[in-house]
């Protein structure tokens, strides 16, 4: 079902708030995505208004097995919403977000992505995501934050990458229910409606994605929560300015505080941004030609040696555990 | 003076003639002839065990060890600074007595010796520092001067003569076979760059040596959102992208297939054929530039 990674075109790209951002930015839309390190209402609150989170889990296969979720939904092959199959793995972060953004009402996106979306409205989620894979300006777009390929590492038989076991997951309202978008899975999930008073379809989400977190064996499931959400930094700058107005000072320096992290978030995913763009070749012979003028190189492959024993003694040790099990 | 044995082969070398054991008889007796032990990391990754002839320049013995199946051990029966060295595989014994003028550090060398024949990557301890410039050289692997009793001049005739001899050594040549191949040396994974680039390596060298930092922005990228500096430098290296790239890079030199790439990178093409040969090239490109700099001067 996957078309081949190699030949797709799609780079790996790393699954991080600053990349999702930067992609969102070149979709130009007005949203961030933010880690969650929380589910719990207060953190939530903060974060509003909240359009989706992005459940990324890479499952670690045990001996134990799994138990089924109790909250799993169920099927809905007649969602009336946006959703596309996952085609091509290293398009995974990409095709998540975009099964999120299809299906918030009135996006303010740009012509590009409204027409992708608009022309893919009445497919099946198989053809949409072929569809939407084979936009060349989205590939462009995603694959402007993976680094360059300094040398083609294609053929050399390197070892897969373990991103590739990444999985997305969306969790978002979409006409009055909670719905669960997985790529892999042939339709949406349907976990009812909610109520919208209160936290509304965050309630019902916490509820779903702590009992699926709870039916993997402790230990085996690695996994991020991210929030998509809308940009914080318009409305604080407008809220700065009213309190500045009514001269309330405890709230002005209260939101500057916010803008401040903001502010710094930003500044280092730019910098992280620029590091993922960056072919590193010339900065690492660079730093060994400086490690080698100040008369270190050998001292510090001297000390990679000891590195690289003590480590295959190591392995060396588990390995003979192992043996003895 | 070009040398095609680098000088970062040789792991401990000092002054010691041979000793013979007199026929029938348990006796040993020096010989007068002027000598030297090199032990170095030959091109093949094998411990060699060499025995010069400071005389008449040429290898009389070459000995391929593998770890834990020889050691150097003083002959307690002798009266003089006579040494064996000894085999667990085999009854073979070779005699050495030791020229350095001052017997001071007879000890210091001998446990280096046995460190090396027990593991080829043994870290050398001196109790004294070797180069007063360069203390911080004496927990490492040598890459020059550093731990020969001898004065350059000899050290570089010696490594002359080494390398006019490569492969074929003169004189008796044994190989003495321990265990199963999976022991050789030859046969451990490079060491890799990611342990070298560390924090801990390259934040005393920005410490230690602004004067080496401005060189390294041109290869910053160019978007950074912030003005290149030390500061950022130490983001960059700490960073979970640039531990990645270096990683990428690492495992793509040993596939042996860069030797395109290198060249562009101004190093020769075989410095794309492994990690080693990569920073040998590195190695090689500094001397160069200092060499031109004090040509300069």
């Amino acid at each position: 079902m996957s078309v081949d990674d190699e030949t797709s075109g799609w780079q790996l790209t790393e699954s991080d708030p600053g990349v999702f951002t930067e992609l969102l930015k070149s979709l130009g839309l007005p949203l961030i995505v933010d880690d969650l390190y929380s589910l719990d209402p207060e953190s939530l609150a903060t974060l509003q208004p909240l359009h989706a989170l992005i459940f990324l889990f890479k499952w670690i296969p045990t001996s134990s097995n799994s138990v089924a979720p109790q909250r799993a939904g169920s099927d809905d092959p007649d969602f009336p919403g946006f959703f596309a199959h996952q085609v091509v793995n290293n398009a995974c972060a990409t095709l998540a977000v975009l099964n999120a953004l299809g299906n918030i009402p009135s996006l303010n996106s740009g012509p590009q992505l409204a027409d992708l979306l608009q022309f893919t409205a009445h497919m099946d989620p198989q053809t949409r995501g072929l569809v939407i894979t084979s936009a060349d300006w989205l590939r462009e777009v995603h694959n402007a934050l993976s680094p360059p390929s300094a040398f083609s590492l294609d053929g050399l038989g390197l070892p897969k990458k373990t991103e590739d076991a990444y999985h997305f997951v969306v969790y978002l309202p979409v006409m009055g229910a909670l719905y669960e978008l997985d790529g892999l899975k042939p339709y949406a999930l349907r976990h009812g409606v909610y109520n919208e008073s209160g936290e509304g379809w965050l309630k019902i989400a916490r509820d779903v994605i702590e009992d699926r977190i709870k039916t993997y064996p402790v230990g085996a499931l690695e996994f991020n929560l991210l929030a998509l959400r809308d940009d914080p930094l318009p409305s604080l700058q407008s809220q700065l300015e009213y309190y500045q107005s009514i001269g309330d000072t405890c709230s002005t320096s209260d939101i500057l505080g916010r803008i401040t992290d903001e502010i710094s978030k930003r500044e280092r995913w730019a910098f992280e941004n620029s590091l993922r763009r960056h072919n590193h070749v010339g900065l690492v012979q660079a730093l060994l030609l400086s490690l080698a003028k100040a008369g270190r190189l050998s001292a510090a492959e001297e000390g990679a040696r000891k590195a690289l024993k003590d480590r295959l003694e190591q392995q060396k040790a588990r390995g003979e555990d192992m043996q003895e099990d | 003076m070009s040398l095609s044995i680098p000088n970062s082969e040789i792991l401990l070398a000092f002054k010691a003639g041979r000793a013979f054991r007199r026929e029938g008889s348990s006796a040993v007796e020096p010989s007068r002839t002027k000598g030297a032990i090199y032990l170095t990391n030959g091109d093949d990754g094998l411990l060699h065990f060499i025995w010069v002839n400071r005389e008449t320049n040429t290898i009389e013995e070459d000995l391929i060890l593998f770890p834990f199946d020889a050691s150097f051990l003083k002959v307690s029966e002798s009266p003089g600074r006579v040494y064996v060295l000894k085999f667990s595989s085999s009854n073979q014994r070779h005699f050495f007595w030791l020229q350095d003028a001052s017997s001071a550090r007879d000890e210091e060398f001998t446990e280096n010796v046995n460190g090396l024949l027990r593991d080829p990557e043994f870290d050398l301890r001196w109790n004294v520092p070797i180069a007063s410039t360069a203390p911080e050289a004496s927990a490492a692997r040598p890459s020059g001067t550093s731990t020969f009793q001898a004065t350059p001049d000899q050290l570089a005739t010696l490594s002359q003569m080494l390398s006019s001899i490569t492969g074929a050594a003169s004189g008796s040549f044994c190989l003495i076979y321990s265990g199963v191949a999976s022991h050789t040396p030859a046969l451990e994974p490079d060491v890799s760059l990611i342990d070298i680039l560390t924090p801990a390596n390259l934040t005393p060298l920005f410490n230690n040596h602004p004067e080496l930092i401005p060189a390294l922005f041109p290869q910053l990228p160019p978007d950074l959102p912030v003005p290149p500096s030390a500061e950022a430098l130490q983001r960059i290296i700490h960073s979970p992208q640039f531990r990645a790239a270096v990683s990428n890079f690492d495992q793509a030199l040993r596939t042996g297939l860069l030797g395109g790439l290198v060249r562009t990178l101004g190093l020769p093409e075989e410095a794309g054929t492994g990690v080693g040969p990569f920073l040998r090239a590195i190695q090689e490109q500094a001397d160069r530039e200092r060499n031109n700099n004090m040509d300069t001067d």
